[in-house]
């Protein structure tokens, strides 16, 4: 399962970890979250995500 | 500011603070800056698009009443933050049949920043229009440039684009249009790294959207209008590509001789390797300046002493507002001397690792720099030219 990166924040989506405070469970993938996720620091849309290379 | 023509019936109404020197109270803005607000009158409606900082309100309220302006149908709000939406409360009190318009994002933002009341806004999605009668206001939702809300919104008749902060530049002047572009350069460089530079993937993404419409005047909310929109266009396309020029951003803070003695030595082994760099002091320079610079610049090099445990505070600071800047840097690297130990590179690392760039190995030392320790700033100013060759496009 691959980390994603916010273009606009720079937060990290870490599936090991998921999301805790979003009730997004650890080893989700980030294929897996809802459309209507947004990002836990700047509130980006799921789409600003992109795979860490 | 005076009322002045933009169009027929498109005035500029906004007001110029020629006295502002901090701008968030963060970034210098020696040349001051305006807040710019527009009038459209059609021939059934008359929309305001955005108001002014609070402080101002005075003064768009004198303009419009220079006007003759006795009622307003819509105040177009494109973004949410306080300088351009911050009389919109006082307007909507004195115009009580006029109508906020935004978009849902903002509407939200509006509500929470400035206790708007919701029944007081009309939402719009991208690429809807408004009839004013003979004029029509096109909005494009542009999100995170900058702000999640942003919107901008665009005159079809006369092809004016109010840009909202897109394209603006501190700077205060009397004209009301770009007369020669080198006076205006320098502040829209500097707005576009303290504002754009963090969401350059999107403001690439709102200038796709802009190049299909027949935009012959740029009116953005801070700063004066181009009726030549390529030159600032241009500017835009660059700024915001991923091109690197060939330059090393060196911002330093020295306490007792030493660290200033390596950047001194690693000054000159860059430019002796053909290298441009701008040392920049940290204890007297403009951090819009360093902004500036880092829209360019293929590697920044941060030169700081430990303090107590860490990094000097300055150096901290400097780190810390590059990598919120998130500039199109590759490289970074971090040189310095300690006297007893302590975490600076680790925390300056850190710091750093959100712009997302190749770490150098920094050159970190004990003390006065002995004749080894000037050999290794050396082989990293080496390391630098080398990779630059392999990330500068020559022309």
């Amino acid at each position: 399962m691959e980390k994603y990166r916010c273009m606009i924040c720079g937060h990290v989506y870490d599936p090991a970890k998921g999301e805790p405070k979003q009730n997004i469970p650890p080893e989700t993938d980030f294929a897996d979250i809802p459309d209507d996720w947004t990002c836990p620091v700047c509130g980006a849309s799921r789409d600003k995500f992109r795979a860490v290379a | 500011m005076a009322v002045r023509t933009i169009a027929p019936d498109i005035y500029s109404v906004g007001a110029v603070d020629w006295e502002l020197r901090l701008f968030d109270a963060l970034i210098g803005t020696p040349q001051g800056t305006s807040y710019n607000a527009f009038l459209v009158i059609g021939q059934e409606k008359t929309a305001l698009i955005d108001t002014v900082e609070p402080r101002f309100e005075e003064d768009l309220l004198k303009n419009l009443m220079r006007i003759g302006i006795s009622s307003l149908d819509y105040i177009v709000i494109n973004h949410a933050e306080q300088d351009h939406s911050g009389t919109l409360p006082l307007l909507l009190e004195m115009f009580p049949g006029a109508t906020a318009v935004t978009n849902e994002k903002c509407k939200d933002l509006l509500v929470h920043l400035l206790q708007v009341p919701e029944h007081r806004i009309k939402t719009v999605k991208d690429g809807e229009t408004l009839d004013l009668g003979g004029k029509t206001l096109e909005f494009m939702i542009t999100p995170w440039v900058h702000w999640p809300e942003t919107m901008i919104t665009f005159e079809r008749e006369q092809g004016v684009l109010f840009s909202c902060d897109l394209f603006g530049s501190h700077l205060a002047t009397s004209e009301l249009f770009v007369r020669d572009f080198t006076d205006v350069i320098g502040p829209a460089k500097r707005y576009y790294a303290e504002i754009m530079m963090p969401f350059a993937a999107s403001v690439r993404g709102a200038m796709e959207k802009i190049a299909d419409r027949d935009v012959r005047v740029i009116a953005p909310s801070h700063g004066p209008f181009y009726d030549d929109p390529s030159l600032i266009m241009d500017a835009y396309a660059e700024w915001s590509s991923d091109r690197v020029k060939n330059l090393v951003l060196l911002p330093y803070v020295s306490m007792h001789g030493s660290t200033r003695k390596m950047v001194s030595v690693f000054t000159d082994a860059l430019i002796e390797g053909g290298v441009e760099v701008r040392p920049f002091d940290l204890t007297s320079s403009d951090l819009g300046e360093i902004a500036m610079t880092a829209v360019d610049a293929a590697t920044i090099v941060i030169a700081a002493p430990t303090v107590l445990f860490g990094p000097h505070p300055a150096a901290f600071h400097a780190a810390y507002v590059l990598s919120a800047l998130r500039p199109k840097t590759r490289y970074v690297s971090i040189i310095g001397s300690y006297g007893w130990g302590g975490k600076t590179v680790q925390n300056l690392t850190d710091t750093l690792s959100h712009i997302g760039a190749e770490l150098i190995d920094p050159v970190y030392i004990r003390g006065y720099p002995k004749s080894e320790d000037l050999t290794a700033l050396r082989n990293l100013a080496d390391t630098i030219v080398k990779k630059h060759e392999g990330v500068i496009t020559r022309p």
